[in-house]
């Protein structure tokens, strides 16, 4: 098969096409930095389209009294204390700028009685602070990036996957990838890279992520050198849809038991009598997770692993009024009458806190020219995420990520590629090729998922973590001997190979950090330590790769200043 | 439903854009609430033939199947529709899926769908803002205005519009439902409303908005209910007008 490999040459590259990866690019194109995109999708399809609750950012248009303090105060006890407070503060500090950046750009919010952008209340936030476009606020920001992007002439590479980070003695050169249709070759020289690729849900079986979210970002950075941090935290959301296929993954809103929905075993037994016998099915989110993780686990689950919600001893019109999104969507994506039979609901993979490792001004990583941005960065959401926050924060860190790749590109000269290195990218994205008889990475994915679904899912204890490290030693042995067959044409058991990849190193990442903080924080929670522990609390995990091993160690979060740990001690 | 039942799909296929398609036939087990794209995945992951000849998966568009990001288009039993929201219990058998036919085939039911962001682009679909400098609020705008423009930006450039219009074809080089209808949406927006003349004049002459012959398939197959042939009626108004009065000025 053929190794040779197109050359595009940049500025700035940035690996990913969501609202990070648009953003940082307006920002690098504002400093006047020749600027590429490569993306595994589509240009405006990528996975934050799919965000639908708002953006987080303190404009005070509709409670007067909030600020980027409170806003500041409500991410880091979101975040349990360890969050980057540095990026908690430039996050809260310039949301609303870049908010009204974005409606300056044709972003059409929903509007006030006065004519500004009205704001909604979400959990988490003290008071009414998502900027909102109706339930598709991801999509309208996507749509106005991508608009803006194709006035100023962006050069986008749709549907390329990276699978290598070049280097040049410690600093970072280019990547290297392949076409997804044709299976050519790619080689992106640049001064620096931004990643930008989101999170990692497709390690889950049940997730409510999309195909692209295979941790790719956070993969090539670690390969490269740079640090991963707080990869424990992984946020589900304790109701997605388990089954079926059509639906898999989907979250079903609280509102659902808000409106008198009713949980029930495979037995048709109410369980949540035996967690919570006063507030049942009303009681908090964590009671709520646990106990149909604790019937799952103990044999009482539904056939697909979890436990049916039902609504439809409620007249159906006033299901189909109170929950009308609900009811239209899993009507027309799966035909699932929720006014007529139960849901069958479980745990799913909503969104990484963790990843990798940056400044908080400039975005940088821990290897020289190399940024990241969005859910594949670490440090605003500490250890776990505020709703809202996710898109403020793709907008604030996009822009910074591109600023400062920009002005890093304005520094450095171009640096030569090796040729070795492009050689052995080359030959090891078609490897399966070559071998024979090997297994297919659709088994394997299947068999990830269902480790880290089972072991390494919403509640975690030591046993299983270590099971599920073992598992992931012979995965990992298991892909290394995967054949594919066909040809480089749009493959995608070939693609499946190249993901897989980085699902391995990424999970191996989350189980081992996991392993290790013996307490329960955020979205950490460990059957074996249910509380908090004052000397975790002063801790961050950091993963980085000593030759070829994937080594942990604890670094200490960062202090904050008096005045805000103040801020943030205030009783309010 | 009986438990042995089955879904045939029956797929048109091409490996390269320069060989001619052939179908192949797939057999799937039925379970409820399955969908067309639910199906793809479930041949992706086995995908023999329904004679038990092995194959290679169908190559197709797809992301965040929920109906949102406008990727999975494709002809569905000769319909123009997302296939994550094609539910194969409602779709006679055997359920034909197709590439879309007015655009160039990358592989199988992938196709390219450039096209549009050029015609976009051709528009000025954007609101000419110079961002290098500290902007403040944008334009105030009230309820009303916010709701009546809404609509228009849930386009999903999935390009169903344009595949189903009879006059979109190489003949006419016609723009299509999309692009007018953004159109409409920048020319009502405060501040791209600038840009409002030039748009319209984009949309005179060959391949413009008098090459709609109003067979309104566009606003029958739009998966988001965009009130299309109202933006192209509200739209071909503004360029009537633009065209008379360019007229008087020479």
């Amino acid at each position: 098969m053929t190794t040779e490999y197109e050359i595009h040459d940049h500025d700035v590259l940035i690996i990913g096409a969501g609202g990070a990866g648009l953003r940082a690019a307006l920002g690098a194109l504002s400093q006047g930095a020749k600027v590429g995109v490569v993306c595994k999708s589509l240009l405006g399809k990528a996975h934050t389209v799919m965000a639908e609750g708002g953006i987080a950012a303190a404009m005070a248009n509709v409670d007067p009294a909030d600020d980027w303090r409170t806003h500041f105060r409500d991410t880091m006890r979101g975040g349990k204390l360890l969050n980057n407070w540095r990026m908690a503060q430039i996050h809260a500090h310039e949301a609303p700028d870049r908010v009204r950046e974005l409606e300056q750009w044709g972003a059409l919010f929903d509007r006030t009685p006065d004519g500004q952008i009205l704001q909604r209340a979400f959990g988490g936030h003290t008071f009414r602070r998502l900027c909102h476009v109706g339930d598709r606020t991801g999509l309208e920001m996507i749509r106005t990036l991508q608009d803006r992007g194709v006035q100023l002439g962006i050069d986008v590479y749709m549907e390329c996957t990276i699978t290598r980070l070049l280097k040049d003695g410690d600093r970072v050169a280019g990547a290297f990838g392949y076409w997804r249709e044709q299976g050519r070759f790619a080689l992106f020289r640049a001064k620096s890279i931004v990643i930008a690729t989101g999170g990692i849900g497709k390690a889950w079986k049940i997730t409510s992520n999309s195909w692209e979210y295979t941790g790719d970002g956070m993969a090539l950075a670690y390969d490269a050198g740079a640090e991963l941090m707080d990869m424990e935290f992984v946020q589900f959301h304790p109701t997605g849809m388990v089954w079926p296929p059509g639906v898999q993954g989907i979250l079903v809103t609280e509102a659902v038991r808000g409106e008198g929905g009713v949980l029930r075993n495979k037995l048709g037994k109410r369980f949540m009598e035996q967690y919570d016998p006063k507030k049942m099915e009303l009681s908090t989110r964590d009671v709520v997770a646990r106990a149909i993780y604790t019937e799952v686990r103990e044999g009482r689950g539904t056939e697909h692993a979890g436990a049916y919600l039902d609504i439809s001893q409620k007249p159906a019109d006033y299901v189909k009024k109170k929950l009308p999104s609900m009811y239209h969507q899993f009507k027309e994506l799966a035909d699932v009458d929720i006014t007529k039979g139960p849901m069958e609901v479980g745990p799913t993979c909503h969104y990484m806190m963790g990843g990798i490792r940056v400044d908080a001004e400039t975005a940088k990583s821990s290897v020289r020219g190399l940024f990241a941005a969005g859910e594949a960065a670490a440090g605003l959401h500490g250890a776990n995420r505020l709703g809202g926050n996710s898109l403020s924060d793709l907008l604030v860190f996009g822009h910074r990520a591109g600023l400062a790749a920009a002005e890093h590109a304005k520094a450095v000269r171009a640096t030569p590629i090796d040729s070795a290195q492009v050689a052995e990218a080359a030959r090891e994205i078609l490897a399966p090729f070559e071998r024979k008889a090997g297994e297919s990475p659709y088994t394997i994915h299947r068999d990830l998922q269902e480790t880290m679904q089972s072991l390494v899912g919403i509640f975690r204890d030591q046993a299983d973590l270590i099971r599920a490290l073992e598992d992931l030693e012979k995965l990992k042995d298991r892909a290394e001997h995967v054949s594919v067959e066909g040809s480089r044409l749009f493959n995608p058991a070939w693609h499946l190979t190249q993901d897989l990849r980085s699902m391995l190193t990424v999970s191996e990442a989350v189980t081992r950090s996991a392993l290790a903080r013996q307490e329960s924080r955020g979205a950490h929670s460990r059957i074996d330590y249910p509380g908090l522990d004052a000397v975790w609390g002063t801790k961050n995990s950091v993963v980085v790769r000593k030759g070829d091993t994937m080594t942990l160690h604890q670094s200490p979060v960062p202090e904050m200043p008096s005045d805000l740990r103040q801020l943030v001690a205030e009783e309010k | 439903m009986a438990e042995n039942k089955t879904v045939i799909l029956k797929i048109k296929r091409q490996p390269n854009p320069n060989v001619r398609p052939h179908w192949e036939e797939f057999e799937l087990p039925s379970r409820s609430g399955m969908n067309v794209i639910s199906s793809l995945m479930e041949i992706a992951a086995n995908p023999v033939t329904r004679e038990g000849k092995a194959t290679t998966p169908i190559t197709y568009d797809s992301n965040c199947l929920e109906e949102v990001c406008g990727s999975c288009a494709m002809l569905i039993n000769g319909r123009a529709r997302m296939a994550c929201s094609a539910l194969v219990d409602k779709l006679e058998q055997p359920i034909r899926l197709e590439p879309f036919s007015k655009f160039p085939v990358v592989r199988d039911l992938a196709v390219d769908r450039s096209v549009l962001f050029e015609n976009l682009k051709a528009v000025k679909a954007w609101v000419p803002i110079d961002g290098s400098y500290d902007l403040g609020s944008g334009p105030r705008m009230t309820m009303q205005e916010q709701e009546e423009a809404y609509p228009l930006s849930r386009c999903i450039s999935c390009c169903c519009c344009m595949e189903a219009c009879p006059q979109f074809n190489e003949d006419t080089g016609f723009v299509g439902a999309a692009t007018i209808s953004q159109v409409r949406l920048f020319n009502t927006h405060p501040t791209g409303a600038a840009l409002k003349r030039e748009r319209l004049v984009a949309l005179m002459g060959d391949g413009g908005i008098q090459e709609c012959g109003y067979a309104q398939n566009c606003v029958e197959v739009c998966p988001k209910d965009i009130p299309l042939t109202r933006s192209i009626a509200e739209v071909g108004g503004d360029v009537m007008k633009q065209a008379i009065g360019d007229l008087f000025r020479k």
